[in-house]
């Protein structure tokens, strides 16, 4: 490469940089207006009054409420759709297709259409959170934990088919106890996207911290908004520190899982 | 105690045949080895005669039984033992779920039950604590198979295989992993076997000559053909059994 291309490489990159950063408003961050000061100064010094606390911690609870109601409303649809869906369950193929198409639905739609979905249907607050993590939630477990069952070492369920096992007792016996660790691996990964999801989910109204964020940037009450990101912050540490003493504890797969 | 027939069988993995042509006739009790190299279709043929694997055609009959009609696969799989090559258990179960594992169809509902609380379901409580002190396994059933050894699986596998009182024995190369001694020990736990109690027919896949020559007859087997049956091989035939192909 000759100098002269290299300088022109450089000055198109920066050219780049400047046509973005630009775009965007970056420039305007040097002079912050009044208004953004207060947000940036009450974010960074959350409000630590009792009764504020009380309010957040009661909005703390709500999004964990929402998160593992989510996720035992998800497991309930997921763990037989799993099982259709895994080819060594041997489901009739009809079926499997119709299981497939059924959860690729189910995770197609994003959590967050399905909240404003719910919200209209059955009014704001944590119930309509709840329905959008368990219906999103139950596509993807499904698919997740059909994956698992269909990767375990397939030579001790040949041995439980050989040995004249049905469909069920091959499953009870060979496949559910070798996918154990894995499968519950992925429940606990779902825990912690449910509860990030159940933050986000609450600015459109369906409850939890997320619906405490969105009322407290309207009253521009920015104090309560730090304590409120504070608390978004520890809750999702704090599950995530519990999901893998769990993991731990139990010899599950500790590995981190991709979705 | 249970006959085998096998009629020109041929059986097809994709574009190979990995059974071709083999006919084998074995009477109530009796015990064969099937010999050959690694892709002789010594497996395959154990497969087959549980109604597993690609058939093309001809026939095999278990007894009466028919293992490729639908209607009467599970009924010869479930009189039949079969000890598959490592033992094939689920590593995270305790040997004594293990031992039970092949034996579905007589837990009812009481012993799957009581599988859930770790325990031996009624039904083959006693059967298990028979067999294994005569195996001397007994002091394993509580340990998790991942934590034996390959000698020690073997014998769990072989609990497994003849909790059902079969009437039929099938073991795929009991000997694969072991040493010397270990894999002598697993044959004539086989062998004794057979020759006691309901007397089960026995066949036994091997690659090793050794273990073949502890059988009266011996059906060896190159390319998924017949090549020898009867007494055991000579040094020469057995030298031409393992020959690389030449063209």
């Amino acid at each position: 490469m000759t100098t002269g291309s290299r300088w022109g490489g450089t000055a198109a990159l920066v050219l780049v940089a400047v046509w973005a950063l630009n775009g965007v408003g970056l420039q305007d961050l040097g002079g912050l207006d009044a208004r953004g000061a207060a947000a940036l100064r009450g974010v960074l010094s959350p409000d630590l009054d009792p009764q504020v606390l009380r309010e957040v911690a009661t909005a703390a609870v709500e999004t964990l409420q929402i998160a593992v109601a989510g996720l035992l409303l998800s497991v309930l649809a997921a763990a037989p759709l799993a099982l259709l869906l895994a080819g060594n369950s041997r489901a009739p193929r009809l079926v499997r297709s119709g299981a497939r198409l059924f959860a690729a639905l189910l995770r197609g739609v994003p959590e967050l259409v399905y909240a404003l979905v719910f919200v209209a249907v059955v009014g704001l607050g944590p119930l309509a959170g709840t329905l959008a993590v368990a219906v999103h939630g139950a596509g993807l477990l499904a698919k997740l934990w059909s994956e698992q069952l269909e990767s375990v070492d397939e030579r001790p369920v040949e041995a439980a088919r050989l040995s004249g096992a049905g469909r069920a007792p091959v499953l009870l016996l060979a496949v559910l106890p070798l996918a154990r660790p894995g499968l519950f691996s992925l429940l606990l990964y779902q825990l912690e996207c449910n509860v990030r999801t159940a933050t986000v989910l609450g600015v459109v109204g369906a409850g939890g911290l997320g619906q405490a964020i969105d009322l407290s940037l309207r009253l521009f009450d920015y104090g309560k908004l730090g304590t409120l990101i504070a608390t978004v912050l520890l809750l999702v540490l704090g599950v995530d520190a519990l999901s893998r003493r769990i993991r731990a504890a139990v010899g599950a797969d500790t590995r981190t899982v991709a979705p | 105690m249970t006959s085998l027939h096998v009629r020109g069988l041929v059986v097809r993995h994709r574009d190979s045949v990995a059974v071709d042509d083999v006919n084998v006739t074995l009477g109530s009790g009796e015990q064969l080895v099937v010999l050959g190299s690694s892709g002789a279709g010594k497996t395959t043929l154990l497969h087959a005669l549980l109604g597993a694997g690609p058939r093309v055609q001809g026939d095999v009959r278990v007894g009466a039984l028919d293992p490729y009609d639908p209607t009467q696969r599970r009924q010869v799989r479930r009189s039949t033992g079969i000890v598959l090559q490592g033992g094939d258990l689920v590593t995270r179960m305790r040997a004594r779920t293990a031992a039970v594992s092949g034996c579905s169809h007589l837990f009812g509902g009481s012993g799957w039950w009581a599988l859930t609380r770790g325990r031996t379901p009624p039904a083959l409580k006693d059967r298990l604590t028979e067999l294994a002190d005569q195996q001397g396994v007994t002091h394993l059933l509580s340990r998790r198979v991942g934590e034996l050894s390959g000698g020690e699986r073997q014998r769990v596998g072989l609990l497994r295989a003849l909790l059902g009182s079969p009437g039929l024995l099938l073991a795929d190369e009991p000997t694969a992993g072991l040493d010397p001694a270990l894999g002598a020990a697993a044959v004539d736990a086989l062998l004794a076997h057979s020759q006691s109690a309901g007397n089960p027919t026995l066949v036994v896949t091997t690659h090793d000559p050794a273990v073949a020559a502890r059988f009266d007859r011996v059906l060896a087997l190159r390319a998924g053909r017949v090549v020898h049956d009867g007494p055991a091989l000579s040094a020469d035939q057995i030298g031409e059994l393992y020959a690389r192909k030449v063209h």
